[in-house]
């Protein structure tokens, strides 16, 4: 008996079931009192027999009890409390099955560090920001030698998609895109998981980048609200944009990249195509922050347009409701979800990420209209494969490309065309690991037909 | 994109598209880039922000969320500038802003998920075909819920009456990942502050912030996509099928 006693397993169990019939007993012979209780986590091994008087679910809800002393007040409540548990089945710990992820970084972006020999990437899968050595040599088929990486809930990095580094001092600026309404800065010299040096609130659905170094401004483009938003270069916090581009004659649609020509005072923005308006509603406007675009609580019903892609360019001051200067669209474009941008003002070059084409694609940047590029890198040599960032290295003459469906960075002098093999690639996997291509998955569907999961990302 | 519908019996699948406020139909079977079926979009479509969806199959309806507490009942059929058959909205409907949502064409629900104060959500069940400003005939939710949170779109059990919830969890990263998260298994008939039937993959398991949940029923299975894991999980799980 001893030996049952202390086998708590049963003990409680016992203990309990004699509180309640105590407890009954006592509200039966006193007067009725509400009794309020509180959930407890659920506790081992606390079980009662289910057809026991007074513990079914209705007379654990409206239970009354006269005068109780505070031990079977509390004797009681834990019964209720256990058999509240019970109602919860535990599987918490039950492992999946099976698991679709992928266990190696999908690069999103990557920018050089002239100043210091590094390349920076952004990663959407396990959002972290890796740093190599800009002439790292990978041996073939296996992954890149790293020099640190900054990464870790403290850092609030998560599915980064724009990428600017500071050319004076290495500063970070890495762009959470939808999930995470903040663009973090990261000193050159941050390492694991740290709180960025610096952090700024954001409009929902930031994407692209770019600085103005000579004006200390700096541009993000808004998915979202089809907008730019330009900021002081140092803002922090919650300070509210210096300007923003928004409106129906602005040709802003799904805005994705952004590139500065500071020599002509132009801004070049990418567009996947997808559009809709947006008018002041003030009745709709649910925390609004100061200065921010207009947003969906904004969006006219049934006003919705999915064109397709573009490039708009704009007077780098431009603001409002500003329309493009010229736009680059059409088919012979080729463009297909036109993704990163970069810019070559010497050449007048512009760069383009295209995401859905497997391709990058160099436009003269005053073409107008549909213009075909002038340079197309793309083809199973060059291992151009979903790319969504562009960065030119104008110190070392290379061109970058952020490819998010190989596991590769690969670069390329920078007036490669065609199927050309990479001049160096940085992986961050063996050459023939799979790649899911999973990137922020929210919903699913099951077809039961194909016995397929379906998996927007 | 915070919603798919798979629709078995007529083998097409259907999703929101938010920036263009259009709702997409594709063959079950496409591949590729291949152009949607069906396009439902334009003024009388009263579209906003499309982010959540779901089909009813049987009664051939499509149910739309807006951002202004709203929801829009479409033909499954429509194409172009459709008007919705239905519309539930109004103060008494509780509902808020954009939430996700499941139809149950069996026993004949409409599941929305609704805000209830800061950290709290509720899910409301009205009947299916209910338009209009009418009121929930039931409110899940409250403190022993433990619903802090949806994290994305819920599935339903029609043949067992259960709600399939994914449920982020508090906690200092709650924007980014919690060891509370889980899905929540409760039924069709509860009402008011109850606690889940079932709790799978956490708290402290290995979901971290679950969102979309989709049944395998033949195989007993339940899919859950995790944001923080950028992952989908199956869970072989017979005891709720």
């Amino acid at each position: 008996m001893r030996g049952l006693i202390a086998n708590r397993r049963v003990a409680i169990p016992l203990a309990i079931c004699l509180a309640l019939w105590l407890g009954l007993t006592a509200d039966l012979r006193r007067g009725p009192r509400l009794v309020s209780y509180d959930a407890l986590p659920p506790e081992d091994g606390a079980e009662c027999d289910p057809s026991s008087p007074g513990i079914s679910p209705a007379a654990g809800l409206s239970l009354v009890a006269g005068e109780l002393p505070l031990r079977d007040l509390l004797l009681r409540d834990r019964l209720l409390q256990a058999r509240v548990a019970a109602e919860t089945q535990d599987a918490s710990q039950r492992k999946p099955e099976r698991m679709i992820r992928d266990p190696y970084a999908a690069y999103s972006a990557v920018a050089v560090d002239a100043a210091h020999d590094e390349v920076v990437l952004t990663d959407e899968n396990l959002f972290n920001i890796w740093i190599y050595d800009r002439g790292a040599k990978t041996p073939p088929n296996e992954r890149t030698e790293l020099k640190r990486i900054i990464g870790g809930l403290n850092t609030k990095i998560e599915f980064q998609c724009g990428l600017y580094i500071d050319p004076a001092n290495g500063d970070i600026y890495a762009v959470n895109n939808d999930t995470i309404d903040t663009l973090v800065i990261f000193s050159r010299k941050a390492i694991g998981d740290v709180a960025p040096d610096r952090e700024l609130h954001t409009p929902h659905g930031t994407f692209g980048i770019a600085v103005d170094e000579e004006k200390q401004e700096l541009f993000l483009t808004v998915q979202h609200d089809n907008a730019v938003v330009v900021y002081k270069k140092s803002a922090k916090g919650t300070e509210a944009p210096i300007r923003v581009v928004q409106g129906d004659d602005t040709g802003l649609a799904d805005p994705h990249g952004m590139a500065l020509d500071t020599k002509r005072s132009l801004l070049y923005v990418t567009n996947h195509g997808s559009s809709h308006q947006v008018r002041a509603r003030e009745s709709r406007r649910r925390g609004a922050a100061p200065g921010f675009p207009l947003d969906r609580d904004d969006a006219v019903p049934g006003s919705g347009k999915i064109g397709p892609p573009s490039i708009t360019v704009y007077a780098k001051d431009a603001q409002g409701n500003a329309r493009p200067l010229r736009t680059i669209q059409g088919p012979k474009t080729q463009m297909n979800w036109p993704t990163g941008i970069a810019i070559d003002e010497d050449r007048n070059e512009i760069y383009v990420a295209n995401d859905g084409g497997n391709s990058v694609l160099v436009f003269d940047a005053s073409a107008e209209g549909d213009v075909a590029p002038i340079r197309v890198v793309k083809g199973p040599a060059s291992l151009v494969s979903n790319p969504t960032g562009v960065f030119l290295d104008k110190k070392n003459n290379e061109l970058w490309v952020a490819n998010f469906g190989n596991h590769t960075s690969a670069v390329y002098r920078a007036d490669a065309n065609g199927d050309v093999a990479p001049l160096r690639v940085i992986r961050s996997a063996p050459a023939d690991q799979p790649v899911p291509g999973l990137g922020n998955p929210h919903p699913l569907a099951y077809d039961s037909k194909r016995e397929q999961v379906l998996v927007p990302n | 994109m915070h919603g798919i519908a798979y629709d078995p019996i007529h083998d097409e699948f259907t999703v929101p598209q938010q920036f263009g406020q259009a709702i997409l139909t594709y063959r079950g079977g496409a591949n590729g880039e291949e152009a949607p079926i069906r396009v439902l979009q334009g003024p009388h479509s009263q579209l906003d922000a499309p982010e959540h969806l779901d089909v009813d199959s049987v009664h051939n309806e499509i149910f739309v969320p807006t951002r202004d507490g709203a929801v829009l009942v479409f033909p499954r059929e429509g194409r172009g500038d459709v008007a919705p058959i239905r519309v539930l909205r109004g103060p008494d409907t509780m509902l808020g802003g954009d939430a996700p949502l499941a139809v149950d064409p069996v026993n004949n629900l409409l599941i929305v998920g609704g805000t209830a104060g800061r950290g709290q959500t509720r899910l409301l069940i009205f009947n299916r075909t209910d338009s209009g400003n009418v009121k929930p005939k039931a409110v899940i939710g409250g403190p022993k819920s433990q619903l802090y949170a949806f994290g994305g779109p819920f599935a339903v059990l029609p043949s067992k009456g259960e709600i399939l919830v994914s449920v982020r969890g508090p906690g200092p990263y709650a924007e980014l990942s919690s060891e509370e998260a889980c899905v929540g298994v409760w039924s069709i008939h509860d009402n008011g502050d109850v606690r889940p039937k079932w709790t799978i993959g956490g708290p402290h398991g290995v979901l971290r912030m679950p969102r979309g949940i989709a049944l395998d029923v033949k195989n007993r299975n339940m899919l859950v996509s995790d944001k923080r894991l950028n992952a989908v999980l199956t869970f072989h799980f017979p005891e709720i099928f």
